[in-house]
């Protein structure tokens, strides 16, 4: 009963904190969502530069650990360049987080693009439609319905991935958990933690499973 | 006047030449029945003429004018890329596996071109797409999907699709060779009746009874050149060249 009552007392903070980490995931993985669909038009296009520059950018950021692309960017980049220092934690890790979530997206949408049929593009051709109508039109809708599973789970990842921010001191539901830990001197506040995290990852499966089967109506 | 011309038209996949030298001249109102054994370049030359492929060699001439010349891979002449699409678009094209889009009703796949690429309103759109699918037999279907449909029906709807942009002639690549047998015959019988309206058409098909009933001209196609060409009685009763022979006793 006295534990119950304290796990009580700190639910107000954890709340707090569920929002920051809810928050950071969100709009992480929406920005790099549009980065990854620039990203991904970038590596199958036929234009060399552009391929090389998205190849080189994914390779960047999925071949180095998200931990220093933080560090790099909240302390490294100020010292090299005053002009480019972020206040704000919460957008360096909001910065770092899409930069890194982008290329893995890129990853997941080309390949969603290059599973759709190569005689969509050819019927679109046919049609006398251009490139950017038949990817609009055609190509993108039906890669959708194949992107959202691998999407969905990249959500969950970086949700948990979120926790890594404790590094420059944002509060999310993890270091808040942390703090709470050391300052009472209880480890009890690990158990409510997990069952927010849980609560949190189901309604993103949910969402994405009714999105997924929104889009199948075709099928 | 020609609706098509080719002259010389060659086409290579890296070593591997597909096509050598290919001259024809189609008509407007001509149905001409290409045949031959597999490999011989039948859908490689369709597939060039409107541009899935790029040419090697040779001229490419829509309605007289010249729209690509090659030599060697390299570009002699071509069309500034407005003035060319607008010439591919009389060019319709009906392909082996239909190639609807999935994520469209057989209504909406037949209105996507019109709307996109002529600015037609929805509204026409649509009332056209009624027309052509009633037309083809699926005044029943204008909302069904793709995968509700049987490969014949898709495939009329495919045919419907490439008329929706009313082009000057229609290419059909193989375009009963995926169906199950029972379902050949509706496809033809539309093709039968679009030939009859007097639209120009080229088709690779294997459809001996179609090539015989519907043709005016036959070519045979052999290791990238037109072998033998001739009017359907000529060719399947008295075929000159070796290789038509053979390819015609192989598959009659």
């Amino acid at each position: 009963m006295e534990s119950l009552t304290k796990i009580w007392n700190w639910m107000p903070a954890l709340l707090k904190a569920s929002g920051v980490t809810l928050e950071l995931t969100v709009a992480s993985v929406l920005t790099a969502l549009v980065l990854g669909i620039f990203l991904a038009l970038g590596k199958i296009s036929k234009n060399k530069p552009i391929k090389w520059l998205s190849s080189a950018y994914i390779f960047f950021f999925r071949g180095t650990p998200l931990l220093l692309q933080l560090f790099f960017i909240y302390y490294s980049i100020p010292m090299m360049v005053p002009a480019l220092t972020i206040q704000s934690r919460f957008v360096s890790a909001w910065i770092a987080f899409s930069l890194n979530v982008a290329a893995y997206l890129a990853e997941i949408i080309r390949a969603a693009i290059q599973s759709v049929d190569k005689g969509q593009l050819e019927a679109s051709k046919s049609l006398g439609l251009t490139y950017a109508q038949s990817m609009r039109l055609v190509i993108i809708p039906q890669a959708y319905r194949r992107m959202i599973p691998p999407i969905c789970n990249e959500f969950v990842m970086v949700l948990k991935d979120t926790s890594l921010v404790a590094i420059i001191a944002v509060t999310d539901l993890t270091f808040q958990a942390r703090i709470i830990a050391s300052n009472k001197a209880s480890t009890l506040v690990y158990i409510p933690v997990m069952i927010i995290y849980l609560i949190l990852t189901g309604i993103f499966t949910t969402v994405f499973n009714r999105l997924e089967k929104k889009f199948s109506v075709y099928e | 006047m020609s609706i098509i011309r080719t002259e010389h038209l060659s086409k290579s996949f890296g070593s591997l030449q597909v096509l050598k030298d290919i001259n024809l001249s189609v008509e407007q109102g001509e149905v001409i029945v290409i045949i031959g054994p597999s490999g011989a370049g039948k859908s490689t030359f369709l597939r060039s003429l409107n541009e899935l492929e790029t040419i090697t060699g040779g001229k490419i001439f829509i309605d007289e004018q010249l729209v690509e010349e090659r030599k060697h891979g390299h570009v002699v002449f071509t069309l500034p890329p407005k003035e060319k699409a607008a010439y591919l678009l009389e060019m319709g094209m009906v392909f082996q596996r239909f190639n609807l889009f999935p994520h469209k009703t057989a209504a909406e796949n037949v209105m996507l071109a019109p709307i996109n690429v002529k600015n037609v309103t929805k509204e026409e759109a649509r009332a056209r797409a009624e027309a052509l699918l009633t037309k083809v037999g699926l005044e029943d279907k204008f909302d069904e999907y793709p995968s509700k449909l049987s490969g014949g029906q898709q495939q009329r709807v495919a045919i419907a699709r490439a008329l929706a942009m009313e082009p000057k002639i229609m290419l059909f690549d193989e375009p009963t060779s995926a169906l199950d047998p029972e379902l050949v015959g509706d496809v033809l019988k539309v093709m039968q009746e679009l030939a009859e309206d007097g639209m120009t058409m080229l088709v690779v098909s294997h459809e001996m009874g179609f090539a015989k009933g519907v043709a005016d001209r036959v070519l045979f196609m052999c290791d990238g050149i037109i072998a033998e060409e001739g009017s359907p009685d000529e060719i399947f009763s008295n075929p000159q060249n070796p290789r038509t022979k053979q390819f015609l006793n192989v598959i009659l």
